[in-house]
């Protein structure tokens, strides 16, 4: 089975966003929303000895991803592929798993009232193209393939070149999306735009409003993923939600 | 001023590539596109390509129910290969912006107060005619003028041409290219044109001066570029501000603004004194190398380290580094090179270094363009002006390009009404008050007008000064002059073909001109209909498959990018006066010029003041994308740059609002301070192309401030108008009170 991860070579990428708005263009995203954005650092150092680069950030597909344990529903899951991907048909739009991910990579669309991020454009990788930020980049500075695939462009450059995680002692997720570069450069992202620590949310007042008690009561314990499985099998019988999330 | 050389054989000689003359049209829609998709709907897939800058990326438009669903880039163009940056993706925004001009507009109240009536496109075509026949029976046809700017201006061009006006200028030359054009002429033979030759991809070594690629977004020069530093070539940047380029450079020298000519002569003197320029290519190609030797003596490293603030090891080293790269030096020769006036000699000065390097002509280097074949209808012959042109080409300035003109001139022409009156101006893809610096200038030129017509999308700001507005298709809805590209390393042809039909009742350029060529009897000069007929006859010569070039977009064909590939038909390979590669100049000479660059110190800021510069966001294009709601989102104003030093001296913080003050006293809207250490203590930065003024772009209105507005002052290019708008200086008002405009 493949495990498909992305690399972004900070030696090329020059911050321009056609990534931001070619995904944006792609999946429909509200403006003032992002699937994938970048952010510039501030310039390090003392004139003329400087140093800045830019942070590419996204959904990691991390391999212990802290969103899903806290969805009530199940809507977010993990493909065996290592893809994140939400079911919009159970999503409720709670944001639970806009705090808890530590890359913030998770917006609610306020046009379809529930959660959306970056899939590695599943649904292109279907029909034999690239995730839309990686071609259009600009710089060519973003890669994506199958990470035990020894013959892709990401096994070499996470194996042999040395990419590296944005981790932290505090938060080690397995990330997936990887980066080439001047250790200098990495650290400076990782210094500016580090991880947080998984937010615990408070109880949400959204999806007390939409769930049944039968699913609050199950969810009130711990077992977050039993909860969520039986979520799953319940929502197979009845239809809550309007479905109007997919194209 | 009596010049006695042949002008015309000089610009027949040098000008490069890229654009023809000539004609197109609209065509039936429904051509066999192959099948795209929009999630899992099939949609059809239009190849075309993008007009959000002037670099023309290939564009595939997913097309269903007659919208355009999704712009991406387009694998099979050529020079672009699939990659589209974010102003292109963005396009749609554009196609529908809520703002957009859709109906011809008559001016309803004064010039200024943007009242206007709709009217039908037969009244606003025939008053328009009625206007110019009347201005032309009273002034003659030269008191029109022409202010153009991109592809779709070629059918303006042939129409005023006909018409009998002379007078046509676009900034793309005076405010943008012209220097470097004119000053890579006079060594070479022959300018760059666009897109530039600069072969990136096979460098060894990039020296970017000024020129800030990564937020200056050309597509395939970004890819070229990050291609070639992931490969390892090494990079050299001289900007007095720490660039995204400048971020990724082996060496950042943060010259002295001004002082570019100083540090290239002291480059030139290490290559020379120390032997290691291309000695063979020199011999072979060059002359003049004696005059250039001794002219450059006395111009060491520590000369120069006095003048441009830059180590002399660090000049030194980066000569080395050179020296050590040729030919495989990639000396980008910039684009917009309107700086301070002595911008020819500055360009002249790249020219040489690049001679010295051998790299004209050489893999990594500067490639040579492919000529190729077009056809082209035969025109009945233009006529000729008795009076000759109003803007100094040719005259005051005397290398000044016939073809683009000098907008300035022009506009100077106007206000005084010498040589004669100019009562009438055009505007086709451009904003003169944004584009043309000197804006009280130009708002009197307008005073002096008894007509004004804007061919525009948006409602820029001069819209609002006009007496007619005609409202044009954007580049999605409407077929363009195609793009011969022969400047590319792969020459290739590029059709912009519509998506969709036009909106409201917005109009393609060609067909307006056509229609205006028709109520003025100038037929003769549009002697086709349809698209298939014009492209038929552009082709003839070519052999391309016209239904694989609507599929695809573009169709490509060998090129001969250097020396050793060149054949006896692309002609001498420096068509020079002498043949050869001019290090001395015999022509700038005989003009009255240096023919050897010198350093010209130009004025310091006065105490309190920083010197403006400027320059481009990787989100927008001049000033005409603030409008377009995806960008704005990404960036919806600019920001002064000052130096962490310079913002603690003057108590302004991050993020502050302050009002800019010129030497003048001329006010910038509000703008808020980036304070970083990213740039010299004398000089404050801000992207180009905000503070518009023009209410009716609703989302752009009055976000961050206009460096144009701040641009009093040119220091004026005497061998061919360019303006050098770096010669001004502003200080920071943090009372915002006293800085509200007026």
């Amino acid at each position: 089975m493949a495990r498909y991860a992305m690399v972004i070579d900070l030696k090329k990428c020059v911050g321009c966003q056609a990534c931001t708005v070619a995904c944006n263009s792609e999946w429909e995203v509200p403006i003032g929303h992002a699937r994938t954005h970048v952010r510039a650092t501030s310039v390090a150092g003392n004139f003329p000895n400087l140093l800045s680069t830019f942070y590419v950030a996204q959904c990691n597909h991390c391999d212990h991803p802290a969103c899903i344990a806290l969805c009530p529903t199940g809507a977010t899951y993990q493909a065996e592929d290592g893809i994140v991907k939400v079911d919009r048909g159970l999503c409720i739009g709670c944001g639970y798993c806009v705090e808890a991910c530590p890359y913030e990579a998770r917006y609610i669309n306020p046009v379809i009232k529930k959660v959306d991020k970056c899939d590695f454009c599943s649904a292109r990788l279907e029909r034999g193209q690239e995730p839309a930020c990686v071609e259009t980049c600009t710089g060519h500075a973003k890669f994506f393939g199958d990470l035990e695939d020894s013959r892709s462009d990401v096994f070499k450059m996470v194996y042999e070149q040395g990419a590296g995680r944005l981790e932290t002692s505090e938060v080690a997720i397995g990330p997936n999306v990887y980066y080439l570069g001047k250790k200098e450069h990495v650290n400076l992202v990782l210094t500016e735009f580090p991880p947080h620590r998984p937010r615990m949310p408070e109880a949400g007042t959204v999806w007390e409003k939409v769930v049944k008690p039968l699913v609050l009561a199950a969810v009130g314990v711990t077992f977050l993923g039993q909860a969520a499985a039986f979520f799953r099998q319940l929502m197979k019988g009845e239809s809550l939600f309007e479905d109007e999330g997919e194209k | 001023m009596s010049v006695k050389f042949n002008r015309r054989e000089f610009f027949r000689r040098s000008s490069a590539a890229g654009v023809v003359a000539g004609a197109g049209a609209i065509a039936a829609k429904g051509q066999a596109h192959p099948p795209g998709w929009a999630g899992t709907q099939r949609v059809e897939e239009i190849a075309t390509n993008c007009e959000m800058c002037f670099w023309r990326c290939g564009v595939l438009a997913e097309v269903a129910d007659g919208k355009v669903l999704k712009l991406s880039g387009n694998p099979a163009h050529p020079l672009t290969e699939g990659r589209l940056c974010a102003k292109g993706n963005a396009g749609t925004s554009l196609l529908y912006d809520p703002d957009r001009l859709k109906y011809p507009l008559m001016r309803a109240g004064q010039r200024g107060e943007g009242k206007f009536r709709r009217i039908t496109w037969n009244e606003a075509l025939d008053f328009f005619t009625a206007r110019l026949k009347e201005l032309k029976s009273k002034y003659g046809p030269e008191s029109v003028a022409l202010f153009p700017h991109g592809v779709a201006s070629t059918w303006f061009s042939t129409l005023m041409r006909a018409f009998g006006t002379p007078n046509a200028a676009e900034p793309a030359f005076a405010q943008c290219r012209g220097p470097r054009e004119v000053g890579y002429a006079l060594t070479f033979g022959q300018g760059l044109g666009s897109p530039e030759p600069v072969d990136l991809a096979e460098s060894k070594l990039i020296v970017l001066i000024g020129t800030h690629i990564g937020e200056n977004i050309f597509t395939s020069q970004v890819t070229a570029f990050a291609e070639a530093l992931s490969r390892g070539a090494k990079l050299i940047v001289v900007d007095p501000r720490f660039s995204t380029a400048a971020a990724k450079a082996d060496w950042w020298l943060p010259v002295r603004p001004g002082t570019d000519i100083a540090l290239l002569l002291a480059w030139i003197n290490v290559l020379i004194a120390e032997g290691i320029y291309d000695k063979d290519y020199i011999a072979r190609y060059a002359q003049g190398l004696p005059e250039l030797s001794s002219h450059v003596k006395e111009f060491t490293p520590e000369w120069a380290e006095t003048i441009t603030e830059l180590p002399a090891d660090k000049i030194r080293a980066t000569a080395h580094a050179m020296g050590q790269a040729k030919p495989a030096v990639a000396l980008h020769p910039g684009r917009h090179a309107t700086w301070y006036g002595d911008d020819t000699q500055r360009s002249r000065a790249m020219a040489i270094l690049t001679a010295l390097l051998g790299s004209w002509g050489s893999k990594g280097g500067i490639f040579l363009p492919t000529p190729l074949k077009t056809g082209k209808f035969s025109l009945p012959p233009f006529p000729e002006s008795k009076r000759g042109r109003a803007d100094g080409a040719g005259t005051r300035y005397p290398l000044a390009s016939e073809e683009q003109g000098v907008t300035n001139g022009l506009v100077d022409a106007t206000v005084a009404g010498k040589p004669y009156p100019i009562k009438a101006w055009v505007v086709y893809g451009q904003n003169v008050l944004e584009s043309i610096p000197r804006r009280e200038n130009t708002l009197r030129a307008i005073e002096q007008l008894d007509l004004l017509v804007v061919v525009d999308v948006l409602p820029m700001e001069q819209v609002n000064y006009a007496d007619l507005v005609l409202p044009e298709a954007t580049y999605l809805e409407r077929y363009d002059m195609p793009q011969i590209a022969e400047s590319a390393k792969t020459p290739y042809i590029a059709l912009r073909q519509p998506a969709i039909e036009p909106l409201y009742e917005s109009k393609p350029g060609w067909w307006i001109a056509q229609q205006m060529a028709r109520r003025l009897g100038l037929d003769d000069y549009f002697p086709w209909s349809t698209p298939e007929e014009h492209l038929k006859k552009l082709t003839e010569p070519m052999h391309v498959n016209l239904g694989e070039l609507r599929a695809k977009g573009a169709v490509a064909f060998a090129g001969r990018p250097y020396i050793e590939n060149r054949l006896r038909e692309d002609g001498p390979l420096f068509p020079t006066e002498s043949g050869k590669i001019e290090l001395y100049s015999p022509l700038l000479k005989q003009l009255g010029f240096d023919p050897l660059p010198r350093y010209v110190p130009v004025a310091d800021p006065p105490l309190g003041f920083f010197r403006l510069i400027y320059g481009r966001a990787p989100v927008h294009s001049f000033a005409r994308s603030q409008n377009n709601a995806v960008l704005d989102a990404l960036m919806s104003e600019n920001e002064a740059w000052i130096n962490t030093q310079a913002a603690r001296d003057l108590q302004v913080s991050e993020g502050q609002e302050v009002v800019l003050e010129n030497q003048d006293g001329a006010r910038s809207l509000p703008i808020k301070v980036r304070v970083t250490s990213g740039i010299r203590h004398d000089c404050l930065y801000m992207v180009h192309g905000f503070g518009h003024q023009s209410r009716a772009l609703r989302l752009a209105y009055h976000k961050g401030a206009s460096d144009t507005n701040l641009m009093t002052r040119v220091q004026v290019d005497p061998i061919m108008g360019g303006t050098g708008m770096r010669v001004n200086f502003v200080r920071v008002l943090t009372d915002l009170e006293s800085g509200q405009m007026g």
